[in-house]
């Protein structure tokens, strides 16, 4: 069986004593489970074992990866783009499409030319021009579920919150909604097939929104990007495709898996809820922790060439894996890291990576947190897990929540 | 007290900015604004969390 065949494949230059029974998809917490603590589950990594390993089965696609657990570490990978690219070629496996992500899967320099295209679009100050539009959606969801006394997390606030700030970007209509939560959950949660199927479906989307826009720009983002310019040139059409298709990869999992594990945290915390609910400036801390606590990516870096690390060898062609996860909960790094305090300080966590590759919309990614808590913790009393409800959590490629049902009185 | 910025090591995370705005600037694109910044007198809790929020450590007190 070749799954079978995949679990046990090690490359030669793999000492035995580094190598990890470990995968972010299989096992207990890493599969579907009620109640679950994924990125609790994976701190044993930082207790017991080398510091970097080697899992033989570790993609969605059953390849290897080495995973580095330490900050330290994966800064060293993150910071060194010569030899750790961030260019997969992700598409190309899949699709045969030779469509990288921009500006993610460009490696500096070329990578530095295209954030200063783009930063300035999810820089904070402009973060701070789309707050009260982020606001107005929040209540207007809140508002929708408040009276029943009960609402699921995910599919009545999460999903739709990440959703249409997405939606707004690429100036398409809030009615489209539906049908681009079918892709996400498909593309990152789907079988092998689904995931390919739902691939392909945002490539083309995007591809007839480019031409949709050619004919009749608006102020969306993808009409930016077409009167663009780097380095005296527009950008071509497989750039602008690449931008498109990394907004719809980066932004919407993610954001929704946030908001879902920050009101998992406080319906399961009752002491947590109330100190932000009599203190509302301690939101932002919180919200700080709770990225740390509840990171949900991780970085994946293949090596361009043979490299030695700490006296481990690398080789060409591997795949290095840097959780962000298991880095937050670092020893040497947080004190205490399992603890989650609200109010923790000197919080340098990497919940949105580290170095060039600095998440984009990270700016943004907190604002929406930031004013969703705020505007759930005014407008919803007390909540706490509905009763009889199971959440279910799971860990893969991007970890999340299926399910939240909450209630107040 | 004063913070030494080390300017190429920022990657735009905007931690410090979002703690004391009135301390850290930042330019159009999000980064720090290049220069060794003098705190104000009574700002140098805030500018020291500021500092230690930073993920990497393009501040400093010094």
């Amino acid at each position: 069986m070749a799954t079978r065949a995949a679990e046990t494949i090690v490359p030669d230059h793999v000492p035995p004593s580094l190598v990890r029974d470990f995968s972010y998809f299989r096992g207990p917490e890493m599969e579907p489970t009620p109640c679950g603590h994924p990125q609790a589950a994976l701190s044993f990594v930082h207790r017991e074992g080398p510091a970097i390993f080697y899992a033989p089965n570790n993609t969605y696609d059953g390849r290897g990866t080495w995973v580095f657990t330490t900050a330290e570490d994966q800064r060293a990978v993150l910071n060194n783009t010569d030899v750790f690219s961030s260019n997969r070629g992700i598409f190309k496996a899949a699709l045969g499409e030779d469509l990288p992500m921009v500006p993610l899967e460009v490696d500096p320099p070329n990578h530095m030319k295209y954030r200063a295209l783009l930063n300035p679009l999810l820089s904070p100050k402009r973060v701070d021009a789309m707050e009260a539009g982020a606001r107005e959606r929040a209540v207007r969801l809140i508002e929708g579920f408040r009276a029943k006394g009960t609402c699921e997390v995910m599919n009545d606030f999460a999903f739709p919150v990440a959703v249409g700030v997405f939606l707004q970007f690429l100036g398409v209509s809030d009615d489209r909604r539906d049908e681009f939560l079918g892709w996400a959950n498909e593309q990152f949660h789907g079988t092998l097939e689904q995931r390919l199927n739902a691939m392909r479906t945002v490539v083309d989307f995007m591809k007839s929104l480019i031409a949709l826009r050619r004919h009749e720009p608006t102020d969306d983002f993808v009409s930016f990007l077409l009167a663009a310019e780097v380095e005296g040139r527009p950008l071509t059409d497989k750039e602008i495709l690449g931008v498109a298709v990394l907004l719809f990869e980066a932004g919407l999992d993610t954001v929704a898996a946030a908001v879902g594990f920050d009101l998992y945290h406080l319906a399961t915390h009752p002491e947590d809820q109330q100190r932000l609910r009599d203190d509302k400036d301690l939101i932002k801390p919180a919200v700080e922790e709770l990225f740390r606590a509840y990171s949900t990516i991780q970085m994946l870096r293949t090596a361009v060439r043979d490299f030695e690390y700490k006296g481990i060898a690398i080789k060409a062609g591997d795949l290095i894996s840097c959780p962000t996860m298991i880095a937050n909960r670092d020893p040497a790094e947080f004190p205490n890291p399992d603890t989650i305090d609200i109010a923790r300080d000197n919080n340098r966590h990497t919940a949105f990576a580290y170095g060039p590759h600095r998440c984009l919309g990270s700016h943004l990614a907190r604002r929406e947190l930031i004013v969703g808590l705020e505007e759930f913790l005014t407008r919803i009393p007390t909540f706490r897990l509905k009763p009889g409800s199971t959440p279910i959590t799971y860990g893969g490629y991007v970890f999340g929540i299926e399910n939240l049902d909450l209630s107040w009185a | 007290m004063k913070i030494k910025v080390h300017h190429g090591m920022c990657q735009g995370h905007a931690r410090c900015y979002s703690l004391a705005p009135d301390i850290f600037q930042l330019d159009d694109s999000g980064y720090i604004l290049p220069g060794d910044i003098a705190v104000p007198a009574g700002q140098e809790p805030l500018a020291q969390r500021g500092v230690r929020s930073c993920p990497e450590r393009a501040l400093e007190v010094s």
